[in-house]
């Protein structure tokens, strides 16, 4: 007899089961999978002891057949893909065939389906043996039940964790898949106890703030971004609300959800400057895309893809975040705004718009004294600003907002999931095209106009108008304002080359190569001359002048790299530090006094600048108090 | 505009005026220094948050030219720049010429700078002052006013009036007066023809470390005028511009004991000596601390100890110990600075307590009064 054997099924399905059910989360993650590709609008997921003793998970999907019952737990058994061709156009999660048969053998798996027309089947496996197989009458969808997963593989046993990293596990994928499956109601249930409840009508926001609670779910943005072969949307945290890791970036393609490091900086990416170092935004960013360009293929779990134009994604998210923000006020209040219900009229108002006049000391006397006599009144530029009125084919940001605080000050009960719906009242679309409002008819200003009242310890300035108070940290805000400056300077590319004795040599591989010459003429618009030199090797006989001590072979590989990343090299990026480092040091440091003219100088010169809400370290320049906010704390308003 | 001017006359206004210009500024055009060529002469102006510094050189002097002005104008330079161009030009004489634009060529030898100018229009203009109320005080005694109390003042603005001297004028006296809250500095002087004047005011220490360095140890009367919120200082081809502190100084006279317990009369050189050694070991610990207690036959123990490092002890003779013994802790650095502004070979220490504070006198000389509140060690 030779030494080489086929092994039986029972066993092959094992060895399968061994990639892809790890643990009870991969259990749940493919069969609420199936339950989805089977077409359901409710998933109800029911755990005992964190799905260790047991996992049922009943759909209203279309159901097996009776006849078919049995192929499902064949190996590479599957009703998603029929050929060849449709593995390269999968729209379902999954298509390997291999996730059922997989927990049938290291499980006692009990399956009840009907299609709904006529009687449906129950089947009982136990370690991949069909125990029991009988009509049954059952309702329409499938519900199957995992009892005592791994109970014949003891080594897999052994190690599953404690039942509360177990749970975890599990809340973490059913979140992700509700999130990405907004019209489908999921309701995860352990030992009796509601985890998880979306009420599955469509809207994103109100599966977010099932997840994160209402107010985060608040306090997010929408994201909408296009380009010709993808299509972006979701919603990103303000960059007020941290998290300390990266696990709440959830990103989806097709529906699916995946893990991708570099996407996950590429949302990073778009919040530069905006996050204190080590923190990171909630974000939820679903894309689509023709399922050609990505291949999910590639680990039987499918939570990694390759894709294919990665690097004009990773653009356009990045993109499409920042322009979320470009936008937005974003300046944190102490609490979450609480408004009150806007009138239904407005009473319309002149809007005394300063002109950038000289500051009061920089007046001449004479010429002081003789303004004075002229009406104050002619010299601001005075409009009349239309009232914005709630009008009802555009749904204002603000009333949505409105009624969520309104019903979330009714009862504590409005964290119950039902009421969302009427929370959510605006149409998801609605609320993700709606054109922001702008207050201000200069678009490069971010924030409103600021009156300095005062200094407080020498180090933050107290400043009004008509909204309510503004704290802002002056060490920040000049920081800002000379950041800005820096970077447009530094990235400006200098012409002064210094020639070294001895030069430097870069090895590179035959494909990078050959891309490297592709891209010649943009490393040396930045300074960088490569000449060949031998096989596969460049040498550069001079570098740039700015180039810091030491650090001229890094710069250059770095650069290098980034041409064959994204064929471009960013002098700006690649000296952003150094700009950092410069517009700390010139700034004014906390404890130092400001007269009123330096403060209202500051706070006009922080207006014009393009990001006037975080220093580049990410730490937030102003924070708001509004006039309502004041009132509730002296109790002028209960 | 344009002149030609004595260069080491022009570095010295331009190094006066420096003094107020400061690289971190909110408003871009306080880091230049405004020139202004008249008939009379040449002005140099600086200014920032606190002070504002105008040095004049007129025209002739004692009938020497020094400057020749060929043409009257105004242009505001970048400081920096400026004052490290003055300091290397090669020659003597130096020529300034604005032309068209706000281009300022600076021109000295064969060494020719063109530098990017702003307009002088838009330079702040100094603060008005009506000359209400005049004192005069000689330079070297406003100086050592100055140095004597200056060093106290907290450097923090968590409360903004503490940065500040208190100047009290009542009796005929002038009263200087700072404190950090843990330290107290106070001297007084008779000033003449102010008998009937009574006011305070409150001085940034900032503005007077400036103005302490750029007068000169003369006996020339310095004008001081003090308005609302701004104090003018007035010497010769300078004016020195200062705000006041708004808001009322802390009542310090009741804070200095009138009595002691225990009176110890030390040469001040060995006690700041002594007090220096001890405080070599002290530094490295939280608060610079030193121990003193008093000893049988006129000795006094300075001791300090960090454990992780070691201890000092060393023992200072007195002129005379009188009253309770004692044993307290203070810092060390605040011991130093209070025994370097006393004048006289030899002080008055008076204790009145392990947890009170203490005031040091120069010997037979109560105008300078130095005040330390002990630490507290348990």
């Amino acid at each position: 007899m030779g030494r080489i054997v086929q092994l039986d099924h029972a066993l092959s399905n094992k060895i399968a089961a061994g990639e892809v059910v790890e643990r009870p989360a991969s259990v749940v993650k493919e069969l609420t999978e199936n339950a989805i590709d089977a077409g359901s609008t409710m998933i109800e997921i029911h755990l005992e002891e964190a799905g260790l003793a047991s996992i049922r998970i009943i759909d209203n999907g279309h159901g097996i057949e009776e006849d078919d019952v049995l192929i499902a737990f064949q190996r590479h058994a599957t009703s998603k893909i029929k050929n060849e061709q449709d593995l390269f156009r999968i729209r379902t999660l999954g298509f390997r065939g291999e996730a059922l048969p997989s927990i049938a053998s290291v499980s006692r798996l009990e399956l009840r389906t009907s299609t709904g027309e006529g009687p449906g089947t129950r089947v009982l496996f136990e370690g991949g043996e069909l125990k029991e197989h009988e009509g049954y009458s059952s309702r329409k969808g499938t519900d199957i039940t995992v009892a005592d997963l791994f109970f014949n593989t003891p080594a897999r046993l052994k190690y599953m964790k404690s039942i509360h990293t177990e749970l975890g596990n599990i809340t973490d994928c059913v979140n992700r898949l509700a999130l990405s499956n907004p019209n489908i109601s999921f309701k995860l249930i352990n030992n009796e106890k509601k985890l998880l409840h979306t009420n599955g009508n469509g809207d994103i926001r109100q599966v977010l703030a099932a997840i994160y609670g209402l107010g985060i779910a608040k306090s997010m943005v929408p994201v909408n971004g296009q380009s010709l072969d993808f299509k972006v949307s979701g919603y990103v945290s303000l960059p007020e609300i941290t998290r300390a890791s990266r696990n709440y970036i959830s990103t989806m393609i097709n529906g699916r959800f995946i893990k991708n490091y570099a996407l996950a900086k590429s949302v990073m990416e778009g919040y530069h400057t905006l996050l204190p170092i080590g923190r990171y935004p909630i974000a939820m960013l679903s894309i689509e895309m023709d399922p050609l360009l990505v291949d999910v293929n590639v680990h039987p779990s499918k939570m990694e893809v390759r894709l294919s134009k990665e690097a004009e994604l990773f653009q356009l998210v990045d993109e499409s975040i920042k322009a979320a923000f470009k936008t937005r006020e974003l300046i944190p209040s102490n609490t979450p705004v609480k408004k009150k219900e806007k009138d239904e009229s407005e009473q319309t108002q002149f809007v005394f718009e300063t002109a950038p006049a000289p500051s009061p000391i920089s007046q001449k006397p004479d010429a002081s004294t003789e303004e004075y006599k002229q009406p104050l009144w002619r010299e601001p530029v005075v409009r009349i600003e239309e009232p914005i009125q709630p009008s009802d084919t555009k749904t204002d940001y603000q009333p949505i907002i409105d009624s969520v605080v309104n019903s979330g000050n009714e009862s504590s009960e409005s964290y119950k999931v039902p009421s969302y719906e009427d929370v959510f009242k605006g149409d998801s679309t609605e609320i993700s095209e709606e054109p922001l409002p702008s207050q201000h008819e200069e678009p490069a200003s971010r924030i409103p106009v600021l009156y300095p009242i005062g200094q407080m310890h020498g180090t933050y300035i107290l400043a009004q108008n008509e909204k309510g108070l503004y704290i802002i940290d002056q060490h920040a805000a000049q920081e800002r304002i000379k950041y800005e400056y820096f970077r447009e300077k530094v990235g400006q590319v200098e012409s002064e080359l210094q020639e070294m004795l001895i030069p430097i040599t870069l090895e590179y591989s035959t494909d990078e190569v050959i891309r490297i010459q592709e891209n010649m003429t943009e490393l040396e618009s930045v300074g960088i001359f490569l000449e060949e030199f031998g096989y596969n090797s460049f040498i550069v006989r001079s570098h740039p002048q700015w180039f810091p001590k030491g650090l001229e072979q890094e710069i250059i590989e770095e650069m290098i790299q980034q041409v064959l990343n994204v064929k471009k090299v960013d002098i700006k990026k690649l000296r952003e530090e150094v700009a950092i480092l410069m517009s700390c040091k010139g700034s004014i440091k906390a404890n130092h006094y400001l007269r009123q003219e330096d403060m209202q100088a500051l706070l006009d010169e922080l207006r014009r600048s393009s990001d006037p809400f975080t220093c580049p370290h990410g730490r937030p320049i102003i924070i708001h108090y509004s006039t309502y906010e004041m009132e509730k704390m002296f109790k002028r308003v209960m | 505009m344009r002149f030609i001017i004595q260069r080491d006359r022009l570095i010295q206004s331009v190094q006066d005026v420096m003094k107020a210009v400061t690289s971190r500024t909110t408003i871009p055009i306080l880091t230049g220094i405004k020139i202004t060529a008249t008939e009379e002469g040449v002005t140099f102006t600086g200014s920032d948050s606190d002070i504002s510094i105008e040095s004049f050189i007129p025209a002739e002097e004692g009938g020497d030219e020094i400057v020749e002005i060929k043409e009257t104008g105004s242009i505001v330079l970048q400081a920096r720049f400026f004052s490290e161009i003055v300091k290397k030009l090669p020659l003597g004489t130096v020529e300034m010429q604005v032309t068209n634009s706000f281009q300022t060529i600076i021109r000295s030898g064969k060494a020719e700078f063109n530098l990017n100018g702003l307009d002088a229009d838009e330079y702040p203009h100094l603060p008005q002052i009506e000359e209400e109320k005049t004192l005069k005080l000689p330079a070297d005694l406003l100086k050592t006013l100055i140095r004597q109390t200056v060093f106290a003042v907290s450097t923090s603005e968590t409360r903004p009036i503490l940065t500040g001297v208190n100047w009290k004028i009542e009796n005929g006296q002038i009263i200087c007066i700072a404190t950090d809250s843990h330290r107290l500095a106070m001297r007084s002087a008779p000033i003449e023809g102010e008998e009937q004047s009574s006011y305070s005011v409150v001085i940034p220490g900032k503005s007077l470390n400036e103005l302490s360095k750029i007068l000169d140890d003369t006996t020339d009367l310095i004008d001081i005028v003090i308005t609302e919120n701004q104090v003018l200082f007035k010497a010769k081809h300078l004016l020195f511009f200062s705000r006041l502190l708004e808001g009322n100084y802390p009542d310090t006279s009741r804070l200095i004991p009138t009595e002691s317990k225990t009176d110890v009369v030390v040469h001040t050189k060995d006690f700041l000596q002594a007090i220096d050694r001890a405080s070599l070991l002290a530094r490295e610990g939280r608060n610079n601390v030193v121990k003193l207690s008093t000893m049988d036959g006129g000795f006094l123990e300075i001791s300090s100890n960090t454990p992780e490092i070691g201890k000092v002890i060393e023992e200072v003779q007195t002129e005379t110990i009188d009253g309770e013994e004692l044993k307290i802790s203070f810092s060390a650095k605040y011991m130093m600075d209070a025994l370097k502004t006393l004048e006289g070979t030899e002080i008055r220490v008076k204790f009145t307590g392990a947890m009170r504070p203490f005031v040091i006198h120069s010997l037979n000389d109560e105008t300078i009064t130095q005040l330390i509140l002990p630490v507290r060690t348990y």
